[in-house]
């Protein structure tokens, strides 16, 4: 028998959550109820309309989301390039993709608002506003809050849907062994992978650039794409360290593994970087009033020390800390930077929507730790009840053993 | 360069320099490989096509130092790009441009970075190579009519004879046990360690050429010459264009200078602030109306005390520009340099000027007015700016040396200078006051 | 470079026996072999050496010299046309002072970056079938290199003075202004023509060696041995090498992208509308990528047919780059798609403008020309039929290559034609230099290419031997004794 297929056999008792499952998801409902709850009764108590935990909320909402759209990517892209290492990674990915319809029900908090007039979280939706502000009237036609709930609707159908197709094709697999069915979910890639990139490009549009609804770059759906990948490869490092630490898949995935997502890691630092130096270079050189304000609101105030935390912690730091082979394939050293690039995509996207409300200050408060902890748990707790049922290996994937196999030269 | 010529005629038992064998597939070269590992050699090395895989494990060869040099090299060139740009564009040759810094950092950043790769991809390339002891121009082994194959299809492990272990049997008879296709023995004549003569004598004339290029370079750049620079094409030189001052066919009147469209105003040049530039303010239709009605009741006979600019217009009596302690400090400046020399430092009328004049009984001197005097009290302040502007009876105007903002300037300082010569004890602040009082 | 043979070529024996093999003879799961029809790696040898081996050079590559070398002197016939006659012989003229010039500029730039790609970025990406165009492309990139850089560096006018450009101490004691992004274009395709050709010769090398150890003439040998600066195949070189290529390859994968960035921002970092735009950088490197695949399928398909490679290029290895021809033109599709999007979000009436000026003013045909080509032709190559037909294949990727000369044409031209000043507006017209020198570096890049394949190896050798299934490799193999622990596992 081969070397490889015996790791998947030693983990072969150890292949789902088993009763790991509802312990985790108790736990999560309860962290997220009583933090969501706490939230709640702060945003009230601040007395300004909610204002404040609509922004934390939806700051925090994004930052779980975008670790679910890096999921979906990922399963997409896999298949796209027919790719055979990351076979045994999969599944931990489409589970984390299929969070995404679940996650829509979070959203109704920062969407009914908006239906219902409110305009604390996006000002373009203040029908006063709107009279005198000629660029808002521009923008009505799209920026309005039924063709926004429109959109949203469209955005979690697509992704809800596919992930959701991903991993029903894939778990009909574990069983069915069939191959034809690797080969549906190639062809449906590329066409995902289209819809994918239109719809979290002008989510990031609807959700995050509308915040300051007078500014406008055409890259913002790629910044916060490059975003989402980062933040996606670090929590999945940390949840497969997080498996192994409780006894599962320690033999299956393997330092091969560990290494090749510390590569891919390093890489999308290095094009989030890149997205990021891109944007700011231009706006800086061309120096043209309608786009520095929105940078110049995150140069002042105190914002000029989150900016430079991201230039260093975001980029500098991390490329050269993960610029060496032998941390890549240490899994001490991967889940430190994991941990540490995780809270600079955090850092990223309040980066991203706090000017919009604060424009004074950054001001950390628990507000903000409140939604973190309880939207983060929901990510968590859901992850755990789809993955209740589930492997967590696709082991019907004609490619898994080329995965289990897989060795870096 | 490593020639494979076939064998010649060798001096006498050439030195044999290695022991080779030769192997059909990669999985007996590496079963091979690790079995000289184990037998201890160290001199020897494996040859392949193509980069084994596990053939590294097998020989036991230590990760190379490579990517280190690579690191520094690019650190080095990132650091060395940015110091250059910083010294050429802030400290060297200053300029500004499209209002950047003149070391701003995101436009540096693209320079740097392409100088990181470059000098990094330098060190990858020469450093490979200069680890590998390449290039080699000579090599005994390639002298081994089989070992051709070995950039092909075959794959040898050669035995270096500089080895501890080795001994030309007894090596040989162990390598024959690890079941090789062929053992050659590779002998060095050291005929062809020499690079070739045409060879040598070709570079040699390059380099010597080479360097003409440098030497004029050099030449030039420390003599003078009297001729002026070549300009390869002259047109670039006598461009057929108009100057000004040139007669020309084109327009009727002959001239290749163009006037300007009649009232054009230059950018700048409007002034249409009446206040500000003349010291004037046009009178509303009820002013007029009472001007008429005084002219009309005053004795024809007396000149009128105040005169008008012009009709329709009055003096201005309080200063067009905002009132401020820069303001302030601006006009005395600017009265101690231009007004001070003849009118004094207060104001007075002594200034050193019209002193050393009266004591020279300069017969047309006429002595400057005090700016004390009554009568300059009462006039109002755009006559005041008029007078500075224009000038009156010996005083010259003064409007080409002040700009309009600095005849205002030196206006408020005036007015300081009379409040100073009229001050009452109600100016003083109290916690001076018995001071003053007190002073004999 | 990579051996991992047993991961990425061999079939999973269960997956094998269950699967129909399709009509290609490769099963649909299975990736794409590096060499087809179970060759050996002396016949990869022997297969490449023919060419520069060959006694006697084919006629028709006489007729193809004669045609590109013709080219060539029409090419540099203009050149001293223009520097002794000036700028003046181009059509460029207020306001369109950027023209064919720079729009050539930017194309063979952007063809050029194919050849990086797939030396670079599919290394780090294991693909190891690029070994089999590797050597072709990045050859392609430094011949396009050097035809872009002729048209910058002659429509600076007095090219005498062009040191200027270059940080070297002057007369005048005055230093490059290294706040433009013209001169970050000089380190940019400087450094990228320097490590292009580092590279490519590092990977020639050993084939080199190769050639050398096959050479029957004195001559042959001579000159293949210099340049295989006495490469014996040694491990503990091979070692080095391969490390020294690895980190090339992580360097060069920045440069590229670095590269089309920095000529993006020649026009972003302006402020003129429709150049002023924060995606263009990505969107540059998508389109030269696109370009540059389909450069390289234009040229491999009528290669690969005249010198007897279709076992080393296959039509799997086309149709892979037909996929990323898809893809990278779906990259740019969503770029214009982007553009026009914000055009209109963003409400400046001037941005809004330039973009309806685009598709309905006076240049709307070079626009849907461009549209056409860039957005709609690659998309046959959804259909398989398309990706692995010869000749559809060489005529959508000359239209690709059409569309994308007429982007940067409709970047560049369109945006100046009308600027801010209506009363300067002007349609911009080339002049017969103009279309002369275009064809002319058609001609020149083809004259280095007919000269490459004429005697250097146009095949890596070294790196598809190395890609091919060895025995000495264990292959994967999905026992089937586990699948029924597996089974239960799932159940």
């Amino acid at each position: 028998m081969n070397d490889h297929t015996t790791n998947l056999l030693d983990d072969s008792a150890a292949l789902n959550l088993g009763e790991l499952a509802p312990r985790v998801m108790r736990l999560s409902a309860i962290v997220c109820a009583i933090a969501l709850g706490l939230a709640l009764a702060l945003g009230l108590g601040a007395g300004d309309g909610m204002r404040a935990f609509q922004f934390a909320y939806l700051q925090n909402y994004c930052f779980v989301l975008s670790i679910a759209l890096g999921a979906l990517f990922f399963v997409v892209l896999q298949h796209l390039t027919r790719a055979g290492w990351s076979v045994v990674l999969r599944r931990l990915a489409e589970i984390m993709a299929a969070t995404t319809a679940p996650l829509l029900i979070l959203f109704l908090p920062i969407l009914l608002p908006l239906l219902l007039g409110s305009w604390g979280l996006y000002v373009w939706n203040n029908p006063e506003l709107a009279l005198h502000d000629e660029l808002i009237r521009h923008k009505l036609p799209y920026l309005n809050a039924a063709f926004f709930g429109v959109r949203c609707v469209l955005y979690f159908g697509i992704w809800g849907l596919s992930a959701r197709w991903f991993l029903n094709r894939s778990v009909e697999q574990d069983v069915a062994r069939n191959d034809r069915l690797t080969m549906r979910m190639q062809a449906a890639s590329a066409p995902v992978m289209l819809l994918f990139a239109l719809s979290v490009t002008f989510a990031s549009f609807d959700w995050l650039m509308s915040l300051d609804p007078h500014w406008f770059s055409t890259i913002f759906g790629v910044y916060f794409f490059a975003g989402c990948t980062v933040g996606f490869l670090a929590s999945l490092i940390l949840a497969v360290a997080a498996l192994q630490a409780s006894g599962r898949l320690t033999y299956s995935i393997t330092v091969e593994h560990y290494h090749d997502l510390g590569k891919l890691l390093f890489g999308f630092v290095f094009f989030w970087g890149y997205i990021a130096f891109s944007q700011y270079l231009l706006i800086w050189y061309a120096n043209i009033p309608e786009e520095t304000v929105w940078y110049l609101a995150r140069q002042s105030a105190g914002w000029q020390f989150i900016s430079l935390a991201l230039v260093f912690g975001h980029l500098l730091i991390p490329f050269v800390g993960l610029m060496s082979r032998s941390v890549r394939r240490n899994k001490t050293w991967l889940v430190g930077w994991s941990v540490f690039l995780l809270a600079m995509h955090w850092l990223d996207l309040y980066w991203l929507v706090m000017p919009a409300y604060s424009g004074n200050q950054p001001i950390l408060g628990l507000l903000d730790v409140c939604c973190l902890v309880g939207l983060g748990s929901a990510l968590v707790g859901l992850s755990a009840w789809i993955a209740s049922t589930r492997l967590l290996i696709p082991v019907g994937d004609p490619r898994l053993s080329d995965s289990l196999a897989f060795h870096n030269v | 360069m490593t020639t494979t010529a076939s064998p010649r005629e060798t001096p006498a038992t050439p030195r044999l320099v290695a022991l080779l064998a030769e192997f059909d597939s990669v999985d007996e070269l590496l079963s091979a490989a690790r079995r000289v590992r184990d037998a201890g050699y160290e001199r020897w090395d494996a040859h392949a096509p193509f980069p084994v895989h596990g053939l590294d494990d097998a020989m036991a060869i230590r990760p190379t130092r490579l990517p280190w040099l690579v690191f520094v090299a690019g650190v080095a060139g990132c650091v060395a790009a940015l110091v250059f740009q910083w010294w050429t564009n802030a400290i060297a040759y200053p300029f500004l441009i499209s209002g950047k810094p003149l070391f701003s950092l995101p436009a540096n950043i693209p320079v740097s970075f392409e100088v990181t790769i470059l000098l990094s991809a330098f060190a990858a390339f020469f450093g490979m190579f200069a680890l590998n002891g390449l290039p080699r121009w000579s090599n005994p082994l390639l002298r081994v009519r089989r070992f051709r194959q070995a950039t092909q299809s075959k794959f040898f492990i050669a035995i270096d004879a500089a080895d501890a272990r080795f001994s030309p049997e007894a090596t040989r008879d162990w390598l024959a046990s690890l079941g090789p296709a062929h053992i050659d023995e590779v002998r060095d004549d050291g005929l062809d360690a020499a690079l070739p003569k045409p060879l040598v004598w070709g570079a040699l004339i390059v380099a010597a050429l080479a360097l003409v290029p440098p030497v004029m370079i050099a030449k030039a750049r420390v003599t003078t010459g009297g001729q002026p620079r070549y300009h390869p094409f002259f047109d670039m030189d006598a461009q057929p264009n108009l100057r000004a001052q040139q007669a020309s066919h084109l327009f009727a009147d002959g001239r290749a200078a163009r006037m300007p469209v009649a009232g054009t105003i230059a950018r700048g040049e409007l002034f249409d602030d009446t206040a500000l530039y003349l010291g004037q303010r046009r009178l509303s239709a009820a002013e007029r109306q009472e001007q008429a009605v005084a002219e009309a009741a005053a004795d024809p006979n007396q000149p009128p005390a105040d005169v008008p600019p012009r009709d329709g217009y009055a003096w201005v009596e309080t200063l067009p520009v905002p009132v401020s302690e820069r303001l302030m400090l601006r006009g005395q400046q600017r009265f101690n340099i231009y007004c001070a020399p003849c009118h004094g430092l207060t104001g007075n009328g002594e200034g050193v000027v019209s002193v050393r004049a009266l004591e020279l009984q300069q017969g047309t001197w006429v002595p400057p007015t005090s700016l004390h005097a009554e009568h300059v009290r009462q006039q109002p302040v755009g006559q005041w700016f008029n007078t500075i502007t224009h000038g009156v009876r010996k005083m010259p105007g003064y409007g080409e040396q002040l700009s309009a903002e600095d005849r205002w300037a030196v206006i408020l300082y005036m007015q300081a200078l009379q409040r100073s010569q009229d001050a009452r004890p109600a100016d003083v602040p109290p916690d001076v006051l018995p001071q003053l009082q007190n002073s004999p | 470079m990579t051996t991992t043979t047993h991961t990425e070529t061999t079939m999973s024996r269960h997956a094998a026996a269950r699967m129909a093999k399709a009509d290609d003879g490769i099963p649909p799961l299975d990736r794409v072999p590096v060499v087809a029809g179970g060759r050996d790696i002396q016949w990869v040898t022997d297969t490449v050496c023919a060419i520069p081996e060959m006694p006697a050079t084919p006629r028709a590559w006489y007729v193809a010299f004669a045609v590109s070398s013709s080219l060539t002197v029409v090419f540099f016939a203009m050149i001293a046309y223009l520097i002794a006659t000036g700028v003046g012989v181009w059509g460029n003229n207020s306001p369109v002072f950027w023209a064919w010039d720079i729009v050539n500029f930017v194309f063979w730039v952007g063809i050029g970056h194919a050849g990086t790609l797939i030396s670079a970025i599919l290394y780090l990406f294991r693909q190891q079938w690029r070994t089999s165009v590797n050597r072709f492309a990045e050859a392609m990139t430094i011949f396009a290199v050097c035809c872009a850089g002729i048209f910058p560096a002659v429509h600076v006018g007095r090219v005498w003075f062009i040191y200027w450009l270059a940080p070297v101490p002057n007369n005048l004691a005055m230093w490059p202004n290294f706040r433009s992004p013209l001169l970050w274009d000089v380190f940019a395709v400087s450094t990228y023509a320097t490590v292009s050709l580092l590279f490519w010769y590092m990977g020639m090398v050993p084939d080199l060696a190769t050639l050398r150890d096959r050479a029957k003439s004195r001559w042959a040998q001579f000159w293949y041995g210099l340049g295989a600066l006495g490469w014996t195949g040694s491990a503990r070189q091979w070692h080095r090498y391969e490390k020294a290529y690895m980190l090339l390859a992580a360097l060069a994968t920045p440069l590229v992208l670095s590269v089309h960035t920095i000529v993006s921002f020649d026009f972003a970092v302006s402020q003129l509308p429709g150049w002023h735009t924060t995606i263009f950088p990505p969107y540059f490197v998508a389109g030269a990528i696109f370009s540059g695949f389909a450069m390289v399928v234009t040229l491999m398909v009528p290669a690969r047919a005249f010198f007897g490679l279709k076992d080393l290029v296959t039509i799997g290895h086309l149709e892979t780059m037909n996929k990323i021809i898809l893809a990278t033109g779906c990259m740019v599709g969503y770029a214009y798609a982007m553009e026009f999007f914000i055009a209109w979000y963003g409400g400046n009436p001037y941005e809004g403008f330039v973009f309806m000026n685009r598709a309905l003013g006076p240049y709307a045909w070079a626009y849907w020309t461009m549209v056409a080509c860039n957005v709609l032709v690659p998309q046959v190559f959804w259909f398989k039929r398309a990706r692995t037909t010869p000749w559809m294949m060489v005529v959508a990727c000359v239209l690709v290559n059409v569309g994308m000369w007429f982007e940067r044409f409709v970047i560049t031209v369109t945006s100046l034609s009308r600027d801010f000043l209506p009363s300067s507006w002007h349609y911009y017209a080339p002049t017969a230099v103009d279309v002369l020198m275009f064809l002319g570096s058609f001609g020149l890049f083809f004259t280095l290419f007919l000269l490459f394949c004429r005697w250097l190896p146009m095949v890596a050798m070294a790196e598809v031997k190395a890609a091919m299934p060895h025995h000495g490799s264990a292959p994967a193999i999905h026992d089937d004794e586990a699948e029924p622990a597996l089974a239960g596992a799932a159940g």
